[in-house]
């Protein structure tokens, strides 16, 4: 290696170097910091190596193996310069491809280049690819061109130029002054100007000085320190020469996370090369300053991030943060003047000095100049390092660099600066990047932590991660922070638990302030920031946590407990009837259900299940069949007779209490009256249409509810002791007026929605245009409609398959056409109902949008319609339906019936009765209480909602007969919210070794299309036993996860005698 | 034959430095070679380093690098570092407690497998993360743990 002894060495050198590097046509850059590592970069490097020797071509074609690009979430990726040809996600098996397409001639290899989301395009070069084209590498630009064990690629692209000019063309003050005029403040905590805190210690009298390059502040998440020393320690290593030159220091030391092995040895090498130089030690570069480094390995404790307790463990001590002053300037390092920089303000102080301040000051913010990284991670697509001018908005580097959050999700927050920063909400997006703008924000830039945050995290949880983390990192000199953090971890966990109430959250807010007010350093000082930040922005999520015992992210095990009994409105204990199933306990199953659900035999059938929807099992593979399974114990109860058994007569409760009176006999309205007949109450159900049941009898046909099992369930609730008058429209045979003085004491509306929408296009009035739901309440009920014999349905949910299902089976329809402008995936219709309808022949036109009736003579003749793509996403984050330019065609048709949607149904309501109703038509009702304006009236259901669905109709009911029963016995309105938990906690059933690899979610047995032609047969037919306890045997049993379920069933084993 | 400490120590730390100041390197150096510290060696390197046993005692119990007990002889260690947690990596600890039957921090009975947790490795992009002896394995979930100690384990009774 050279000795460089002089000034004019180096520029020597590095012309030679220059010279001396054979020119390739091109250099395929390999990224290969541990985390290209993790993803197999090292294979790519062999791969790539082994076909340039097979083709002979290392005289065109370059290798370079680099640190990280920053682009983590493409590892391995290469990048094929000069072009800036980039490729992610790689595979050995690409290696020829790129060597012969790509470096040797020069084209881009289309199937390995990136896909823009959200367009058809795909991207290759740099400065197409959204994660690159925003950013402005200045730091971070050479872990693209050097190979970091070489310090021959620094010199040569004028590493050390910084350094000589310092040395030669500047006085230390001047070095300051420069330093100053740049502007540059501390890339780590709250941004301290670099320049004052070098001239304090500079102007500091005591004898030797020490610089300190801080490569531990170990934010959990931030991690360009590592990427830096890594891919480019020569930087570091410069910039710390030059601040020792500036501050008059003699020695300097390099502590690094032990954790960062790599980092480590990089650093090491590159300390050893520049001593070797004569950039270390004595007379560097042939002047008179002399200085030398030395790595100091952090041994995993992250109070050594905080300066003061950093030097404790220099000097080979406990990390023991003590109080400033004296600062590091006056007394640092064994009581000398020190000074300490982290990685990135280290490394930015060359490139400073090379290209000069006025230029690093041109870029960046008033107060904030130059460029920062942030680590970019969590719930973003792009996760990476990225490097932007200071003055950036946060939706830029989230959305525009990180591509937003996953498909499908919300961004909620962005929580900076590690656990001494904060969450910036996602409606602060458009907030300004710079030091004073975050630290108003309630943050603190940090070191450059940026983790987004999606609807999946839940911030009490988060909190609580947080505050376990730094009691477990107190160093526990001083009392506030030892003792606080502690106490705030376990009043996080209390709440994650479900198990908080609101005295505890007092509690918090003060000992958040106690810990902040009353500990010694900055890590105590800040480590109520956590709870302070989400409670600032996300308190009603404490809120649900601690009064509703609700996890609105789904986190909180021990407040989930079966994800499938927690997602039911109603609360239904899937897992205990599913571990019963399992058992072969086939009735106590149904006993299980019918405690919580009035109506099991139709929400087997009809419920859109969100119980599924929630399944464990279902990430990793298929959910458990829930409503499949509960079918099968309620149609075995039905055939055991079991039902009458178990529901049977329930004349034991005395029915004593006031009259309450149910307008509206579906879902919602049937639950409340059974409840409430349950508590003693005499409800009246008054049902405008000839026969109970609502939309489930009217709106959905035969094939997929048959009417004998609402019948059957009507006449269970009407035992319970409710009465049921059908035929009776509120508002027009009876008024709620008349019913108060016929003694009825409190009221619930449930009339549902059956207002139909229009298309609002042309031709809409023909003759032949039918609303789907007076199309389908009259062939539940009936009577008789005129269709076909050719049949449009426009509409893509399950009203607009029900009636294309019933369409297809009149005698006198030939085909049923739907026609839908979105594509299958975003469909609302349930997904088995929509293969069911392709099963019996119904034509399925998708991104397809009727744009005129066509009518002759005033009756329908077909619809005109146009083509649709999918453009850019909505507000609610699904993607809008585009027309496609001139792309009209003809459906023909004699009927169209439209199923585009239905509004609440008020007209039980007279002006008199005085209940607030939206603009949208619906009745105002609290979604808490159910209580509408006026006292006593209380509503759900589709009327307040409109559509949704079965389940939550009933849970609607049931919540308003409990507010019902409050509000007859002169208490407050205040529902009653318990913690999910099984009544009853079974074991689970062990698989054999084949159910373990085999088993499978079982497909639902159909009756044969065939055998459905032109008749209303139940379509389903229900598993069989063995299928059915076979699913459930499939349960992963959630409910045993929590502490209460892991006792519950250790106590279970001890009694059984067998082994805890 | 009583064991040779301040020989083994000495061959072993011949290029280290033997001030206060060195404690902290020549720990790490100790651990590296051991696997861990070992508590008999502790009165060697106390004079060694010029501090007292108590003092160094302190230091090492501190950092959590250090350690008094052997190692398995696999280690796993599941990042729980804020990235990693956001994307589940607790739920993997959890795993592998169950799969190994050991809580974080402990060694299996067999002596196969130490758990460990670490809060960032510096990988927070392809989170969540884990190492198994030294290798760092990127994007994992409870069933990437689970089949890697399943390999382990079936590699181990082969050999
Ligand atoms: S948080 Fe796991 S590697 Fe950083």
């Amino acid at each position: 290696m050279n000795r460089l002894l002089h000034p004019g060495h180096l520029e020597d050198w590095r012309k030679r170097l220059i010279d001396e590097t054979s020119p390739v046509r091109r250099t395929i850059v390999v990224t290969a910091g541990t985390c290209g590592r993790a993803s197999g970069a090292l294979e790519i490097r062999d791969a790539l190596q082994a076909e340039i020797d097979r083709l002979g071509a290392g005289d065109n074609v370059g290798l370079l193996v680099t640190g990280c690009h920053g682009f983590c979430e493409m590892e391995p990726s290469v990048i094929v310069q000069p072009e800036g040809i980039f490729y992610g996600k790689l595979k050995p098996e690409d290696a020829p491809a790129i060597v012969k397409q790509t470096a040797l001639a020069g084209k881009v290899v289309e199937r390995l280049a990136l896909e823009i989301p959200g367009t058809e395009r795909r991207a290759a070069k740099l400065e197409q690819i959204p994660f690159y084209r925003k950013q402005m590498r200045l730091v971070s630009e050479n872990n693209f061109r050097v190979d970091p064990e070489r310090i021959e690629d620094y010199i040569r692209l004028g590493g050390y130029h910084g350094l000589l000019r310092g040395l030669y063309d500047m006085t230390a003050d001047g070095v300051i002054e420069e330093i100053r005029a740049s502007g540059l403040r501390g890339r780590g905590g709250a941004g301290f100007p670099t320049a004052l805190k070098w001239d304090l210690c500079r102007r500091s009298s005591g004898h030797p000085k020490y610089v300190v390059c801080n490569a531990d502040e170990g934010d959990p998440g931030a991690y360009m320190d590592r990427s830096l020393l890594e891919g480019n320690p020569h930087a570091v290593i410069e910039g710390l020469i030059i601040g020792a030159y500036a501050i008059g220091a003699s020695e300097g030391f390099v502590y690094v996370r032990g954790e960062y092995p790599l980092a480590v040895r990089n650093v090491e090498r590159a300390i050893g090369q520049a001593r070797e130089c004569g950039l270390l030690g004595k007379a560097i570069l042939g002047s008179e300053f002399s200085f030398d480094l030395h790595v100091v390995e952090g041994a995993g404790a992250f109070v050594s991030g905080e300066e003061t307790a950093m030097m404790a463990s220099i000097e080979g001590r406990k990390a023991f943060p003590r109080p400033r002053p004296p600062y590091p300037a006056e007394a640092g390092l064994w009581g000398k003047p020190t000074n300490i920089n982290n990685v990135e303000t280290w490394a930015t102080v060359p490139i400073i000095l090379d290209r000069g301040s006025a230029w690093f000051a041109s870029i960046g913010t008033e107060k904030s100049k130059g460029t920062k990284i942030f680590s970019l991670v969590g719930q973003v697509r792009n996760t990476g390092l990225v490097e932007v001018p200071m003055g950036v908005t946060l939706r830029e580097i989230v959305e525009e660099i990180g591509g937003g959050v996953p498909e499908g999700r919300k961004l909620k927050a962005v929580q900076t600066g590690g656990p001494s920063g904060g969450c910036i909400p996602a409606a602060s997006a458009d907030l300004v990047i710079d030091y004073e703008t975050l630290a108003k924000a309630g943050s603190i830039m940090g070191s450059g932590g940026m983790i987004v945050l999606d609807d999946r995290t839940c911030m009490v949880d988060l909190a609580r991660y947080y505050l376990h983390f730094l009691e477990e990192e107190s160093c526990g000199k001083c009392a506030p922070c030892r003792v606080g953090t502690r106490q705030m971890s376990e009043l996080l966990r209390k709440m994650t638990a479900g198990k908080a109430d609101e005295s505890d959250l007092r509690r918090l807010e003060q000992l958040a302030q106690t810990v902040k007010t009353a500990s010694l350093c900055g890590l105590g000082q800040t480590a109520a920031n956590p709870v302070l930040s989400t409670l600032a922005h996300f308190r009603s999520e404490y809120e649900a946590h601690i009064r509703e015992k609700r996890c609105p992210a789904r986190v909180c095990r021990e407040i989930i407990s079966s994800p499938c009994q927690y997602a039911c409105p109603i609360g239904q204990e899937a897992s205990t009837y599913i571990a019963l199933v399992a058992a072969g306990r086939i009735k106590e199953a149904y006993e299980v259900i019918v405690k919580d659900n009035p109506l099991p035999s139709i929400c087997g059938r009809a419920c859109d299940h969100p119980c599924e929807i929630a399944c464990k099992a279902g990430e990793s593979g298929e959910p458990i069949s829930i409503r499949a399974i509960k079918r099968y114990v309620c149609d075995r109860a039905a055939a055991e007779g079991w039902d009458q058994e178990v529901r049977g007569d329930k004349d034991r409760v005395p029915r004593d209490r006031e009259n309450v009176a149910i307008i509206g006999g579906g879902p919602a309205g049937l639950t409340a009256a059974y409840d409430l007949a349950e508590k003693g109450f005499r409800p009246t159900v008054f049902e405008a249409l000839p026969v109970a049941g609502g939309m489930l009898a009217a709106g959905i046909p035969n094939h997929r509810l048959p009417k004998t099992i609402i019948a059957a369930e009507v006449e269970a609730i009407r035992k319970a002791g409710v009465e049921i008058r059908t035929g009776v429209r509120v508002g027009r045979d009876v008024t709620i007026e008349g019913l108060k003085t016929d003694g009825f004491k409190a009221f619930f509306l449930a009339t549902g929605a059956w207002k139909s929408m229009r298309l609002n296009v042309p031709g809409e009035e023909s003759k032949g245009v039918l609303q789907s739901l007076p199309y389908l309440k009259a062939v539940n009920l009936g009577e008789p409609v005129n269709i076909g014999p050719r049949v449009i349905v426009v509409g893509g949910g399950n009203s607009a398959i029900d009636a294309a299902r019933a369409a297809v089976r009149d005698p006198n329809v030939k085909s049923v056409t739907i026609l839908y402008r979105r594509t299958r995936a975003e469909m609302p219709a349930f997904p088995e109902e929509v293969e069911a309808a392709i099963d019996e022949g119904i034509d399925l036109k998708l991104l397809a949008a009727p744009v005129k009736i066509l009518a002759k003579n005033g009756k329908v003749a077909g619809a005109l319609c146009l083509k649709m793509k999918l453009g850019d996403k909505d507000a609610g984050g699904r993607r809008k339906p585009v027309p496609v330019e001139g792309s009209d065609y003809k459906v023909e048709a004699e009927t169209v019936i439209l199923a585009v949607g239905e509004r609440s149904d008020t007209s039980c309501l007279t002006e008199k009765d005085g209940v607030a109703v939206s603009a949208s038509g619906s009745v105002i009702a609290d979604p808490e209480t159910k209580a509408t304006s006026v006292p006593g009236v209380f509503a759900g259901g589709d009327v307040v909602t409109g559509p949704a669905s079965v389940i939550e109709a009933m849970a609607a009911g049931r919540r308003a007969a409990a507010m019902i029963e409050c509000y007859l016995e002169g208490r407050p309105l205040l529902p009653e919210y318990k913690l999910t938990r099984p009544s009853l906690y079974i074991e689970a059933v062990a698989l054999t070794p084949e159910e373990a690899v085999s088993a499978a979610r079982p497909p639902m047995p159909h009756l044969a299309p065939a055998k459905r032609a032109k008749n209303f047969k139940e379509v389903e037919l229900g598993l069989k036993e063995k299928a059915a306890l076979g699913e459930a045997r499939r349960c992963l049993r959630c409910d045993l996860e929590t502490e209460d379920g892991r006792r519950a069933i250790k106590a279970l084993k001890l009694k059984s005698g067998g082994r805890p | 034959m009583e064991r040779d400490w301040k020989a083994e120590l000495d061959d072993l730390l011949k290029d280290a430095g033997s001030r206060p100041r060195d404690t902290i390197p020549v720990l790490h150096q100790i651990q590296e070679h051991f696997d861990h510290i070992p508590p008999a060696a502790l009165p060697f390197i106390a004079r060694r380093l010029r501090v007292s046993e108590s003092e160094l005692f302190g230091v090492l119990s501190f950092y959590r690098a250090f350690t008094l007990k052997p190692k398995g002889k696999h280690t796993i260690t599941v990042c729980l570092g804020t990235a990693c947690h956001v994307r589940g990596s607790e739920r993997i600890a959890e795993e592998l407690e169950t799969v190994l039957g050991v809580s974080a921090g402990d060694t299996t009975a067999d002596g196969l497998f130490t758990l460990e947790t670490v809060n960032c490795l510096g990988c927070c992009a392809i989170g969540p993360v884990m190492v198994v002896d030294g290798v760092t394995h990127a994007r994992t979930s409870p069933q990437t743990a689970r089949d890697l100690v399943e390999n382990i384990r079936t590699g181990e009774k082969k050999s």
